[in-house]
Parts: C-alpha cells; sequence; structure tokens
C-alpha cells in the first residue's frame, strides 16, 4: 500500500507540474502561506466585526465544503475507469491488467488526496499563522488546534462525499437518499438552526472545547472520538463498497447527434461541435454534476449572507443586486465542467482548432446556464420580497456570468482545472474576478442610500466588462490559436 | 509538386532532440514507410507533418501547404489515423463519423458513413458508445474518419496494430487500391511484412534522425529480408 501511495502522489504531482510547471505549482503553497499571514496580521481587525466563534464556526463550514469537494472519488475513479483519456492512463485504471484490487486503489486515492490537499492548502495556511506569531502572538496551542480540529472537518467532508460517490456507483436510490439525508441535516442546522452545526461537524465540537476556547478536555476528547469513528466508518464503507470488478455498462444509444446539429445549423461552423458538447454532457451525466456544483455554493452563499445578517446581527442590506453580483461570478465552476467531460487528443486529426472549441464551449455555456443564473435571482427576489431591484439585477447576472466565464475561457483555455493551479493564472483571475466584484458588492449595499448614484456607477461597471469580455474574446485567437489538443 | 516535402525539421522536448534536420520528399501516388524502434521520433514526424505539432525548426509542406503556417488546412485536405485510437467517448459510432463529416463539410455524409460501416462489418456497433467499443472497432472508426471525405493523402501511424488478420488483409487490399486510384499514404509503423507488401519506399529512422531511405529492394542486402536488414541498419 505505501508503494502504491508513493506512486499515486508522484503522479498526482506529475499531473498538476504538468500543466504549470513545477515551480509555479510549487509556488501555490508559498502564496497560501503568505495570505494566511495577511489575514493573520489584520485579525484584529476582522474580530472587532466577527466575533471569533462565529468565524471558527464559518472556517469548518467552509473547510468540511472543501473536503466534499476533493473526496468525490467514486464519480472521478469511475469516469477514469470508462471514458478515453486520449495517450494518458492513470493507477486507478490499472487493476484492469494487474493483480491489484479496486478497493486499494480507491482507498490510494482517498489517501493520496489527503495528503496532497493538507499539502496543498490547509498546511501552508497553518504556517502563514505560525509565521504571523511575532505580530500577532497567537499560541502555538491554539494554532495547532486549529490545524486538528480544521483537519478533522476537512477528512470529514472527505470521507463522506467519497461515501457518497461510492455509493452513486452501486446504487443511483440509495445514493439520492443519502444526499437527501445529508443535506436535511446541514439544512436543519444551517436554516431552521434544529441542530447546533457542532453536532454534525465533530471538529467545529471539539475546537470549541479546546483553547482558545475555556477548555474542557473530555469533551473535546468525546468529540474527536466520535469524529474520528465516523470517519473511518465512511471511508470503511466506502472502501467496502467499491466493486472488486468494475465493468462499465455498455447500453446502447439513440442517436441525437444529428436532429441536434440539423437544429442548431443557423451557427453554422459552431453546429457540430456545439451539438457534441449537448450530447456528450447528457450521457456522461455531467448536467447534473454541473447543476449540484452551482447549486450547493448558491445555497452556500443564502446561507452565508443569512448567517451574517440575522445570526451575527451585522447590518448589512443583502438585496437582490448583491446576489446578482455574486451569482455570475459562479459561472467559472461551469465552464470548468465543461471541461472536464471528455478527452479532446481526437480533434488533433481534424481540421479545428483549439480557439474554436473553446469558443463552442462558451456558446454551450451561454445557451445552457445563463438562464439558472437568472432563475435563481429570480427566486431569491421572491424569497426577499425584493423583488424592487430585478431590472438592475438581471443585466448584472448577465453581464458578469459572461464576462467571468470568457475570463477564465481566456486564461485557462481548454484545461481550467489545471491552469487555475498556476500561481500566475491564479493571481490574474483572482484580480478580473475580485474587482469588479467587489465593486459591484460594494455598490448594491449603497443602492438604498442613492438608488441613482448606484444605478449610475454599476452600469459604467457592466459597461467596462462588456469591453473587457469584448476584448477578451478578440484576445482568445491570438492566445490559444498555437496550442495542441492535448498539450 | 511533392506531396510531402520536409526541409531540416527539428523538434526538441526540454532537453530531447527527438527530431534532427529531417529531410524528406513523398511523391504523388506513393506508398511510404516509415520504420524506426520505439522512441526514434515516428510518431512525432507524422504529427508535425499533419500540424498537429509545431517543429523547433525546419519547414514542410503537405500538398504544397505550409503545415506550420496553415495547420487547418492541411488538416481539411489529408486523412489521419492516429497512433491511439481515441475516438470521443460518449458519441456513438454511427455519431462519431458523423462528426466527423459534419466538421469537414462532406456531402452525403449517410451514404459515405454507410459505405464504411458495410466496409468494416460495423452496423453492430452503430449505437454503441465509443467509450464501450473494443480498441478493433475503434481503430476501425478511425480509419473510416480518416478515409470519409476521400482524401488524396493520409498519414497512418500503425493503422493495422489492433486489426484482426481478416481486416488486416481488408484494409490492405483497400489501400493498394487506394494508391491505384492515385492516393498517397505516409504509415510509421513497426509491421515489417506489410511494409514489404505495401511500401513503394521506406525510410528508416533513428534517434530522430533518417539513416536510411530508399526501396525494400535497396534496403535490403544480399539474402535478406526487411527484418534482417531493420535490425543491421538499426545496429540491433
Amino acid at each position: 500500500m505505501v508503494g502504491l501511495l508513493r506512486l499515486m502522489l508522484k503522479e498526482e504531482f506529475r499531473v498538476h507540474t504538468g500543466y504549470s510547471g513545477r515551480l509555479a505549482f510549487l509556488a501555490f503553497p508559498i502564496i497560501i502561506t503568505g495570505f494566511s499571514l495577511a489575514i493573520a496580521v489584520t485579525s484584529e481587525r476582522l474580530f472587532t466585526y466577527t466575533p471569533f466563534s462565529d468565524a471558527i464556526l464559518l472556517l469548518h463550514a467552509s473547510v468540511f465544503l472543501y473536503g466534499l469537494s476533493v473526496g468525490a472519488f467514486g464519480f472521478l475513479g469511475r469516469q477514469y475507469l470508462e471514458r478515453t483519456n486520449g495517450t494518458r492512463n492513470y493507477l486507478i485504471a490499472m487493476p484492469g491488467i494487474l493483480p491489484m484490487r479496486l478497493r486499494k486503489t480507491f482507498l490510494g486515492m482517498y489517501v493520496r488526496d489527503a495528503i496532497f490537499y493538507v499539502g496543498l492548502l490547509l498546511a501552508p495556511a497553518t504556517l502563514g499563522l505560525i509565521v504571523s506569531i511575532p505580530f500577532t502572538h497567537f499560541r502555538i496551542t491554539s494554532i495547532g488546534v486549529l490545524f486538528g480540529a480544521a483537519l478533522l472537518s476537512f477528512l470529514l467532508g472527505m470521507s463522506l462525499s467519497f461515501f457518497v460517490s461510492i455509493l452513486y456507483m452501486r446504487n443511483q436510490i440509495l445514493f439520492v437518499i443519502s444526499v437527501a439525508g445529508v443535506t436535511s441535516l446541514f439544512a436543519a442546522a444551517g436554516t431552521t438552526r434544529t441542530l447546533p452545526l457542532s453536532w454534525i461537524l465533530p471538529g467545529l465540537a471539539a475546537h470549541e472545547q479546546l483553547p482558545p476556547f475555556p477548555a474542557n478536555l473530555n469533551g473535546a476528547a468525546q468529540s474527536i472520538l466520535s469524529g474520528l469513528g465516523i470517519l473511518v466508518a465512511l471511508v470503511a464503507g466506502a472502501v467496502l463498497l467499491v466493486p472488486e470488478q468494475y465493468e462499465p455498462r455498455a447500453v446502447a444509444a439513440r442517436e441525437k447527434l444529428p436532429r441536434l446539429v440539423g437544429r442548431l445549423k443557423r451557427l453554422r461552423g459552431y453546429a457540430p461541435l456545439l451539438s457534441k458538447e449537448f450530447v456528450d454532457l447528457q450521457r456522461s451525466g455531467t448536467y447534473a454534476k454541473m447543476f449540484f456544483s452551482f447549486v450547493t455554493p448558491l445555497l452556500f452563499l443564502s446561507f452565508t449572507a443569512w448567517f451574517v445578517r440575522y445570526g451575527l446581527q451585522v447590518p448589512v442590506g443583502f438585496n437582490t443586486v448583491f446576489y446578482a453580483g455574486m451569482v455570475g461570478f459562479f459561472g467559472v465552476i461551469l465552464y470548468n465542467w465543461l471541461n472536464n467531460v471528455d478527452a479532446t487528443d481526437y480533434l488533433a486529426t481534424l481540421p479545428v482548432s483549439v480557439p474554436q472549441v473553446i469558443r463552442a464551449k462558451l456558446i454551450s455555456f451561454l445557451l445552457l446556464t445563463t438562464w439558472v443564473g437568472v432563475g435563481f435571482v429570480g427566486i431569491i427576489a421572491w424569497l426577499n420580497s425584493d423583488t424592487r431591484l430585478l431590472w438592475l439585477a438581471i443585466p448584472i447576472v448577465l453581464v458578469t456570468s459572461v464576462y467571468i466565464v470568457v475570463v477564465t475561457a481566456y486564461l485557462t483555455g481548454l484545461r481550467t482545472n489545471s491552469f487555475l493551479f498556476d500561481p500566475g493564472v491564479l493571481a490574474r483571475f483572482s484580480v478580473m474576478s475580485m474587482l469588479p466584484d467587489f465593486g459591484l458588492t460594494i455598490l448594491s449595499f449603497t443602492i438604498d442610500r442613492d438608488l441613482r448614484f448606484a444605478a449610475s456607477a454599476i452600469a459604467l461597471v457592466l459597461a467596462i466588462l462588456a469591453a473587457t469580455t469584448y476584448m477578451l474574446l478578440k484576445g482568445i485567437d491570438a492566445k490559444w490559436r498555437g496550442t495542441e489538443f492535448g498539450e | 509538386m511533392a506531396a510531402i516535402q520536409a526541409s531540416g525539421l527539428a523538434k526538441r522536448y526540454g532537453k530531447v532532440d527527438a527530431l534532427k534536420g529531417i529531410q524528406l520528399t513523398v511523391e504523388p501516388g506513393e506508398f511510404f514507410g516509415l520504420f524506426g524502434p520505439n522512441g526514434a521520433g515516428k510518431t512525432t514526424m507524422l504529427r508535425i507533418l499533419t500540424g498537429q505539432l509545431r517543429p523547433t525548426a525546419g519547414t514542410a509542406r503537405v500538398l504544397d501547404i505550409d503545415v506550420v503556417r496553415e495547420p487547418l488546412r492541411v488538416k481539411s485536405v489529408i486523412g489521419i489515423v492516429p497512433e491511439v485510437e481515441s475516438p470521443p467517448s460518449y458519441l456513438t459510432a454511427y455519431e462519431y463519423l458523423y462528426f466527423v463529416g459534419q466538421v469537414r463539410k462532406v456531402g452525403e455524409v449517410g451514404a459515405r458513413i454507410t459505405r464504411w460501416f458495410d466496409f468494416f462489418d460495423l452496423d453492430d456497433a452503430r449505437s454503441s458508445l465509443c467509450k464501450d467499443l473494443s480498441k478493433g472497432t475503434r481503430q476501425k472508426l478511425m480509419l473510416a474518419a480518416a478515409f470519409l471525405h476521400e482524401p488524396s493523402l493520409v498519414f497512418l501511424d500503425e493503422p493495422f496494430i489492433n486489426l484482426d488478420p481478416i481486416y488486416q488483409r481488408k484494409v490492405r487490399d483497400f489501400l493498394q487500391e487506394y494508391i491505384g486510384d492515385g492516393g498517397t499514404v505516409f504509415m510509421a509503423s513497426h509491421l515489417l511484412d506489410i511494409a514489404e507488401k505495401l511500401c513503394d519506399r521506406v525510410a528508416v529512422i533513428q534517434d530522430g534522425a533518417i539513416v536510411a531511405t530508399g526501396s525494400v529492394d535497396e534496403l535490403r542486402g544480399p539474402e535478406e529480408d526487411l527484418e534482417a536488414a531493420f535490425l543491421r541498419i538499426v545496429g540491433a
């Protein structure tokens, strides 16, 4: 197992450095350390607005969600085993030809990613806190407690995601039931508060009973043990559920492509590429993944806004315009999914270029997803009885979602997931996304004071974003023209 | 006008010289075979000549089109069978050929697909997703895709490797017919017996450089078959 794990870690490292280069990839944890140091140094001001206990709660909720996003090996492993990966292959597929157990490779993936992502984010973030000690006078024991408790929340998220995604491989009804169960638990804690969040996040419960909070060592030990117990049960359950022999279901499919190409013929050269996108998304089950990965942060955003307003009693007016700005910027998740459906190596043999395929993906994003953002903003406006601002919110969600997706496409081409690990790309992406997002957020808070000023300023921001979008769209061709498929 | 003309073609991957100043001419109507040990540079050369990869130095023209400046134009007039048979996972066999036909703007695409389905007996695979097909069936699809638009020049990278002897024979006969009708073939392969039967001219590539070129008879020494000649040339 140790040998396999070592190889898997090397494989993961090489996959990532293959995209952005060794130096750029290794700079990523250094940036995280710097970021964490900056937050720590300014934490005194932060804690005057947000009580420490609430900040810790938000930290655990975020780390848990991060773990959830990392641990879906059932989906990922299935994808590696089933689909074409061009000229590449991965250790996860080796049980098919070597006397290895599929369970072992799945467990290997879990341990690999636990080590890899703790090393990439959690550990550097903790290091940033340690480095800040001369300025902040944080106690090393408190930092140690924070790391340990956050690690428990992260691993719990990973384990839950691992278990549920393996259930999906075995039985989709059980998968739906388990997702519904987990969602209701969190909904009960997050919205109605019938359950304290610490009951379902033992890492948070342990943290709240250790320094710098008043210490209750017995209570903390109980929380840690129960957390570890749940974690082991979920991982063991997932590993036991991994099928010993995985046989992808061979299903006959009805021919859809010719009909779709016919429907989209107005788009001329893009009709076949776009039709293929739609067929791919449906048959690979990516529609569902896209929907959940878009809706989850939207729910998290709603919960955070609700929590800040009513939980923390911070008098911030989160109106429909605020949500519209935020929702637009989640479009990056959907573009990333569009690039994760299948290998594109075979396109190298056809007279199509990388920029053409990028544009086809952008068109499919526009056709498929803008209505989700608009729909969400409409629903949230209705729920908050704030439909008066929809006339301003809808242009915002449309312009920002197209802008952010074009920025992502320009910066990352067909390899969004990988290039966002390149610190240079990440830095440019952060500036290009955060600046307008902050601007729109601040302007959304000024609406109630001076609607005319806010609307004019928002119109100006949208005009700048639209102009930038146009320029980047034009630039995609020059930037990606010389790139090869599968590069 | 030569079908393929390469001059000083070089490719460098990091510190490795995959191709070193290749000079090559292939005439129209020729069946040209490129042979060499693993890692000699065959696939790199084929990918450069088909506009899939940019050379580090040198020039190449295919059907009088500059492959570096106009890779898409090159791809639109040639057919390519890549080294790895990887049609898109979630299209059916029929849909893949239909997709290729649409991208290449082929007329009467349905009739052409039917012809290739008949040729390779692919009717059973028609509604199967490509990810569920056997390697051999995927290879047949890639071959069909390369010839769907009836190009005058095809580049084949190990085209026979996953085919059973029945289809190897069938494809071999088809390629001979294709050459007879004026087509040109550039084939990279390890299969020397097939080369012996098909190629008008061959080149042997080793460590990124062409070390021998000529007809099969010119490369063979007295009392030597092509395999023995190949082993002698590469010093194995």
